[in-house]
């Protein structure tokens, strides 16, 4: 098979009604709905090979999630389709769970009330998973994620990070072609986001496992993509390899400094002159902005050398903390 | 077939067998519930013998008559109360919080996730109540139970439940265009009170409106008829088996429907 994903003039609007206030209201809009249309992704078209990581990227309210709720059965598209293993996933959706993994960062696909163990002993029925198989994916996720430090404890008793390893768990369990991961780092603190981006590249290579994840931390897909799908406002913007970005945006640096001031004008006025002070300071070149006490000063890299900002900066300004990011995927769409 | 009914009997056990691990932990809890649960039963056996003791029968129907139609209208509901609570909970902030989304995400039927999803210990007081009371009204009352009339009295039960799971897989269905459904479900739910009584005793409109709209009648005082002499067997279980299946499939067709027109939540 050529494409394990086939993304075709995918369209999603959401419709919603408003609702009138009060028992007038509620009877007025018995007779006259106010329609207001939401279009959450319109016209995507993009295919995925077997084995290929993707980052789905792009702002928040983007659209990515609901692109992934087609792709997993969830919605139905308003038009276009789409086809995950040459099978269309709103219309064969429970043949299409069997070989797909889902994790939604942001809420739990597991049973609440259910401690972990017994949550796997019940996937390894729901997907019909070999004894031996269930042993050794046991046996390798205890590694990994560290289960049995919370085998016995009911999901909902669970931190943040211990149940977002259990999810992973349980989506890589029956060994899925398929991936999609939404979100599986937010919120996680550097140890647990690095275990669980050794988990998804180990999936990977071993079983050639299709993932499709998205993330707002640029060092998750630095790490694991080989290639980017970025959307804004429903739209694609660009699909293509990381390089290219890297190249074309890549240049793009951010200082965050914490202050202290009494005036924030004598200090709006001291960034004023930097912009002659400092060569090649141009509008175009670098931006700043200034709120409660934070300065983020953006700058062009390959125009701007970074020590004369920091120079400047810590000379003219009581400086109590500073640090500098690497360029973040909400500046990227921006540059579109 | 058979292999995927093993495979959701074997996976419903090992729900059944985690709540009820559960239950025993908080076995206050329980306790307190059951209580509640035999005062409230109390109340209405009570409310019938005092009724008996002001009049000798009502409109041709003995007490006994009516504590075993008060008695078979227990057993349905309960082992409906039992199975399929969580309907309340579909009917309630499953759609609205975009739960349901999880049941579209594994390869079994999503009803089937909403039903194994809560065991409700509850109704087998209500079963265990109903029986008692059958057994007392039947052998006070005079009703011979042969093996035939029992295993028939299985029967119409089960199909009695059906028609309770329909009614509350149908009004909590409509939650998916609604978002939520807890309110008409529990308006038209409690209409099931009528069906503890002979249909005799009401209007016209309300006999019809709950043996053919909103079948509860068809939970209790029709097959139970059947029992006391008062209708024969054509009139009872043909009306129940047939109405129960139309009523399951139209559960069934408006749940399917409703989860094309699921549009889940954005975060
Ligand atoms: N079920 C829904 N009903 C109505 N509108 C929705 C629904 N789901 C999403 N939306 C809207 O569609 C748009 C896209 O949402 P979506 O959740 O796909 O964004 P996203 O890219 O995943 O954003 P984030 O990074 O914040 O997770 C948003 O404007 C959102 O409000
Ligand atoms: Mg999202």
């Amino acid at each position: 098979m050529e494409n394990m994903i086939e993304v075709k003039g995918l369209t999603k609007t959401f419709k919603s009604y408003k609702k009138g206030k009060g028992l007038s209201g509620t009877i007025k809009t018995l007779f006259k709905r106010e329609v207001t249309e939401i279009e959450a992704v319109k016209d995507i078209s993009f295919n995925i090979r077997p084995g290929e990581i993707i980052g789905y990227i792009g702002a928040n309210g983007a659209g990515k999630s609901t692109t992934i709720k087609m792709m997993t059965g969830i919605l139905n598209p308003t038009s276009g389709f789409v086809k995950v293993d040459g099978r269309v996933p709103y219309e064969k959706r429970q043949e299409n769970a069997k070989h797909i993994g889902v994790v939604f960062g942001q809420k739990t696909q597991l049973w609440w009330d259910l401690p972990v163990g017994e949550t796997f002993a019940i996937l390894k029925e729901v997907y019909q998973v070999p004894d031996a198989f269930y042993a050794e994916q046991m046996k390798y996720f205890d590694e990994i994620f560290e289960l049995s430090e919370f085998m016995g404890q009911t999901v909902r008793t669970l931190s943040l990070g211990q149940r977002m390893r259990a999810d992973l768990a349980a989506s890589m369990l029956h060994n899925p072609k398929v991936l999609f991961l939404d979100e599986p780092t937010i919120g996680l603190d550097v140890m647990v986001k690095e275990r669980i981006r050794k988990a998804i590249k180990d999936m990977n290579k071993r079983y050639g496992t299709t993932i499709l994840l998205t993330t707002h931390d640029m060092s998750d897909i630095e790490e694991l993509c080989h290639r980017i799908i970025i959307i804004d406002k429903g739209q694609l913007l660009y699909d293509g390899g990381i390089d290219t970005i890297r190249r074309d945006f890549g240049y793009e640096r951010k200082i965050v400094f914490d202050l202290r001031y009494d005036d924030a004008e004598v200090v709006g006025a001291i960034l004023q002159q930097m912009r002659d002070e400092i060569q090649g300071c141009t509008p175009e070149n670098m931006t700043y902005t200034l709120s409660e006490s934070q300065l983020s000063v953006i700058f062009n890299r390959n125009e701007i050398n970074i020590s004369s900002i920091m120079n400047y900066v810590l000379q003219h300004l009581n400086v109590i903390d500073f640090s500098v990011k690497d360029m973040d995927i909400e500046a990227i769409v921006k540059r579109f | 077939m058979t292999k995927t009914f093993k495979r959701y009997l074997k996976l419903y056990g090992m729900f059944l067998s985690q709540y009820l691990k559960a239950v025993m932990h908080s076995r206050t809890d329980f306790l307190i519930g059951f209580l509640a649960f035999f005062l409230i039963q109390f109340g209405g056996i009570a409310f019938i013998a005092l009724v008996f003791r002001q009049i000798p029968d009502l409109m041709g129907w003995s007490f006994y008559d009516l504590l075993f139609i008060y008695g078979f209208a227990n057993i349905p509901r309960g082992i409906d109360h039992m199975f399929t609570d969580y309907l309340w909970l579909l009917a309630g902030n499953v759609i609205v919080q975009g739960e349901f989304d999880r049941y579209l995400l594994r390869p079994i039927h999503p009803l089937f996730q909403i039903i194994a999803q809560r065991f409700q210990p509850d109704g087998i007081g209500e079963m265990i109540i109903g029986i008692l009371l059958v057994v007392y009204a039947a052998s006070k009352g005079g009703i011979e139970f042969t093996a035939g009339k029992i295993i028939l009295l299985i029967v119409m039960v089960i199909f009695s439940t059906i028609i309770y799971t329909s009614i509350k897989l149908i009004l909590a269905s409509i939650a998916f265009w609604t978002k939520r459904s807890q309110s008409i479900l529990f308006m038209f739910y409690s209409m099931s009170e009528f069906s503890k009584y002979p249909l005799a005793i009401y209007h016209k409109f309300i006999r019809t409106f709950i043996t053919y709209i909103v079948p509860f009648a068809l939970t209790a005082y029709i097959p139970a008829s059947y029992f006391l002499g008062e209708s024969s067997l054509m009139e009872s279980l043909g009306l129940t088996v047939s109405i129960s299946l139309i009523a399951l499939a139209l559960g069934l067709f408006i749940f399917s429907r409703g989860i094309k027109q699921y549009e889940s939540v954005g975060n």
